[in-house]
């Protein structure tokens, strides 16, 4: 590794430029993300800065506990943010999310660890925290378009939806339209990313794998296994997701219970 | 005992105004019966509540004895359809829309006839339409009719139709009505509808005026 390039303050702050740029850009064209685009961005030194701390000192100490807390603290994490930013909501959705992360997530990450790689010892932090870290961040955009769709799908359509249920469908009937409509759309983003990988985009973990100095083979069968495991973390995330969420709004009565769906205004 | 028997229905509007409280019917097959009212009174969130489509306190809903609720509300809405005002369409052709309901587990023992949805398109002067034909390209007034028609194709025990026949010229109209009138007066049979025109409603069987207190036979 000592090949590797380190990265000082110096290189930081020519990178820090570019955002700038996006900043100013936004200005001139008033598309108002400017101030956005700046907490954003902020966000990400802060939080990737205090990530680096802890992986440190999680690295150092090898402890099992610590490291599922850490898991358990990333997957609620994972949650807000995949509800965060929706438009529409309703009571509990932060539980079902997190309740679908921490299972789907915690299951393949568990399967791709242990099976797959064959970490020794199981909870070894660097290959755990970071398999881990990655199922979640594409999970939870997988998550939170489903969900979004969802209800989307809900409101918009509801009288679609209520006219099978006036013809004597059941929950299962009724809600099979808006479940498929939106675990296609969750599904949108990693099947992108699995048809475009490798030619139109050396996917992330592989592009840092070679930048670390890793054979490109060896770099390219540990992102096949990313691939793989995002997607079916995505799959059966946003199975569950609208499963769970789809109980809120209509009980064996296959009534459609719209007046529990609640819109947020953002900004 | 009466054919159909269910309530009491209460509801609300949007500010919380009272639309009409503890409302029952109690109706006997091979008739048509009409609801009629003033604009905005609720006549349509009645006929949701009948059809069990809106959430509210539990009723009573009993059709030839037999009692629905909880699990067994499909069953019930399967016996007693809503046709609704607005002819809501699922995206997709005029078969799928006039199919759909044979294909739900509650339309599984019956079949759906390509030749008795022909007769009744054709009857509402819809029979130059092809079975193929997106609903996305029909008019206002032919969703309107192909709402009508997917209603009586299903031949529920109880049909609840809301403004059946509004927005027709008044040819067709007199026609859709015959239809809706022919299906009615069978045994084992009942249609229960909204209408504002006064000069159809007395070609129906029984006549209900909505107000506050509940239905008022005229």
């Amino acid at each position: 590794m000592s090949d590797v390039i380190q990265l000082g303050p110096w290189q930081l702050a020519v990178a820090t430029l570019l955002v700038l740029a996006a900043g100013v850009i936004s200005a001139i064209l008033r598309l108002g993300v400017e101030r956005r685009l700046g907490i954003a961005a902020l966000r990400t030194v802060v939080q990737l800065g205090l990530l680096g701390l802890i992986l440190e000192r999680v690295f150092a100490v090898r402890n099992p506990v610590v490291v599922i807390a850490l898991l358990l603290v990333m997957t609620i994490f994972a949650a807000r943010e995949a509800v965060g930013r929706a438009t529409r909501c309703y009571r509990g959705i932060l539980a079902d999310a997190w309740l679908t992360m921490a299972v789907t997530c915690l299951s393949v990450g568990a399967v791709v660890t242990q099976a797959v790689v064959g970490v020794e010892p199981w909870y070894e932090p660097q290959y755990v925290i970071p398999l881990l870290g990655m199922i979640l961040g594409n999970s939870l955009t997988g998550i939170s378009l489903c969900l979004d769709r969802f209800l989307d799908h809900l409101q918009t359509r509801s009288s679609e939806i209520e006219l099978r249920i006036a013809f004597g469908a059941t929950r299962g009937e009724a809600l099979s339209e808006p479940l498929r409509d939106a675990v296609r759309t969750g599904m949108i983003p990693i099947i992108n990313a699995m048809a475009a990988a490798g030619i139109v985009s050396l996917p992330g973990m592989m592009t840092g794998q070679i930048l670390a100095g890793a054979p490109p083979l060896q770099a390219v069968a540990y992102q096949i296994v990313v691939m793989f495991m995002i997607a079916a973390a995505v799959t059966l995330g946003a199975m569950l997701v609208v499963l769970l969420a789809g109980r809120h709004f209509m009980g064996p009565d296959a009534t459609l219970r719209l007046d529990r769906l609640e819109t947020r205004n953002h900004r | 005992m009466a054919f159909l028997e269910c309530g009491p229905f209460s509801a609300s509007d949007g500010e919380g105004r009272t639309l009409f409280t503890g409302v029952s019917l109690a109706l006997d097959d091979e008739m048509c019966a009409v609801i009629e009212g003033p604009s905005g009174g609720g006549k349509s969130t009645l006929l949701r509540h009948l059809t069990a489509l809106n959430h509210g306190p539990e009723s009573e809903r009993r059709l030839q004895g037999r009692s629905y609720e909880g699990a067994s509300l499909p069953d019930w809405r399967a016996a007693v359809t809503l046709v609704a005002q607005d002819a809501p369409m699922i995206q997709g052709t005029v078969e799928q829309n006039l199919r759909f309901p044979f294909d739900q587990r509650r339309g599984a023992e019956r079949r759906f006839e390509v030749e008795e949805a022909r007769r009744l398109l054709a009857a509402v002067d819809l029979g130059q339409i092809p079975l193929e034909r997106h609903v996305r390209t029909l008019s206002g007034g032919e969703r309107h009719r192909l709402g009508l028609v997917r209603g009586l194709l299903w031949n529920p025990p109880v049909l609840v139709a809301d403004e059946p026949v509004s927005g027709l010229d008044p040819e067709t109209e007199r026609h859709a009505f015959d239809l809706l009138l022919r299906f009615a007066r069978r045994p084992g049979h009942l249609a229960i509808c909204v209408l504002h025109d006064p000069r159809l409603a007395d070609r129906a069987d029984c006549r209900m005026r909505l107000n506050l207190d509940g239905l008022e036979r005229a």
